[in-house]
């Protein structure tokens, strides 16, 4: 075997410093041998990856195909499911003044005393990167403040963000998604 | 895939110059992940909940002023770590139960190369179980497009040893595939 052969890899992958990969490129122009190996390592390393997207393409995502995953995860879900089966408006404005630092606390507070302002004027559709997600039913924007959902610090002072719930015929939630 | 809308832009948002930066780097290093991971054996959902897990931590490295440099390198190592404490599901192994079907093949267009193609994948599946189970590693993490000293960080062995893993990974896989 050529003693080139085990710098070849290396070589495809350019992981060889500058002065030995020049060297070995010219090994491989004057030796069939290490040609025929690059090619095939190449041809190898590319049915690898084919490999790979092939495998992940099998296993098709199931739970959350139609579910956004949240980063505040079962607390802001929970939430916001509370505050949709309790109060049936089309958006709810939380005062920052009734805002807590705990999730529970809000889940006790955000559905009984707030005065919704109903604001008849329908949102405008936020463009989902997923052309074939679509709603199953009516959208529902809720303000709540940030610091309301994530711990203290983990947002900056004073920034909301809109929670796009998106409610199935059957009342559950297809979609949840959170935006600035 | 739905998850291609952004929740974690939150959290990143603080040290990204701006959400666009953040919204990137996201975008670009979820997919790779669930790739990687799924690869390694563990289920879709599985694959997503690590991931998600991974972009927790990655916030609370930053919150704590931890390292900013090569976030993806230490992002693989974080879901690489966190698959391997889903023992289970790591030890279904990439490879292991991998039947395509016609569609995975799409680029085929006549049913003779949907043959072929079949063909090839079966035996290169058949080359992938023979691997040890750190040569699957080291070539899973190339085909992310890490490079020998970052899989080296990831698996916690040395760069040299990177080196001679892929090198006899990939001549193991020629070998047997016969390409």
């Amino acid at each position: 075997m050529c003693d080139y052969s085990g710098k070849l890899v290396a070589w495809i992958d350019r992981e060889l410093p500058e002065r030995e990969a020049a060297d070995v490129e010219q090994h491989i122009l004057a030796c069939a041998e290490c040609r025929r190996r690059v090619d095939a390592y190449k041809r190898v390393s590319a049915s690898f990856v084919a490999y790979c997207d092939a495998a992940v393409g099998q296993k098709t995502p199931s739970r959350l195909r139609h579910w956004v995953p949240v980063l505040s995860g079962v607390a802001a879900a929970a939430v916001l499911s509370l505050v949709f089966l309790r109060v049936p408006v089309k958006q709810i404005p939380v005062r920052p003044q009734e805002a807590v630092a705990s999730p529970a606390s809000v889940m006790e507070t955000v559905p009984r005393p707030v005065k919704p302002v109903h604001r008849q004027r329908s949102l405008p559709r936020m463009k989902t990167p997923n052309a074939s997600w679509t709603p199953a039913g009516p959208a529902i924007q809720i303000v709540i403040p940030a610091e309301a959902m994530f711990p203290p610090g983990a947002v900056p002072e004073g920034v909301n963000f809109i929670a796009d719930l998106d409610i199935g015929a059957d009342g559950s939630a297809q979609g949840l998604r959170l935006q600035p | 895939m739905s998850g291609d809308s952004l929740p974690l832009i939150l959290p990143l948002s603080r040290f990204a110059t701006d959400s666009r930066e953040a919204t990137t780097l996201y975008r670009e290093l979820r997919k790779p992940l669930l790739r990687y991971l799924v690869c390694l054996g563990l289920s879709s959902d599985e694959a997503q909940d690590v991931v998600q897990d991974a972009f927790l931590s990655l916030h609370k490295h930053l919150v704590s002023g931890g390292p900013q440099d090569n976030i993806r390198c230490w992002l693989f190592r974080v879901a690489h770590n966190r698959a391997r404490n889903r023992q289970h599901s790591y030890d279904r192994r990439f490879g292991t139960q991998l039947d395509l079907d016609t569609e995975s093949i799409s680029h085929a267009a006549t049913p003779e190369q949907v043959v072929l193609e079949k063909e090839k994948f079966r035996r290169l599946g058949k080359a992938i179980r023979l691997l040890t189970p750190s040569e699957r590693e080291c070539l899973l993490l190339r085909a992310s497009g890490l490079r020998y000293r970052e899989i080296g960080e990831v698996l916690g062995i040395s760069t040299s040893t990177v080196a001679d893993t892929v090198d006899r990974a990939i001549k193991k896989l020629a070998e047997k595939c016969n390409v």
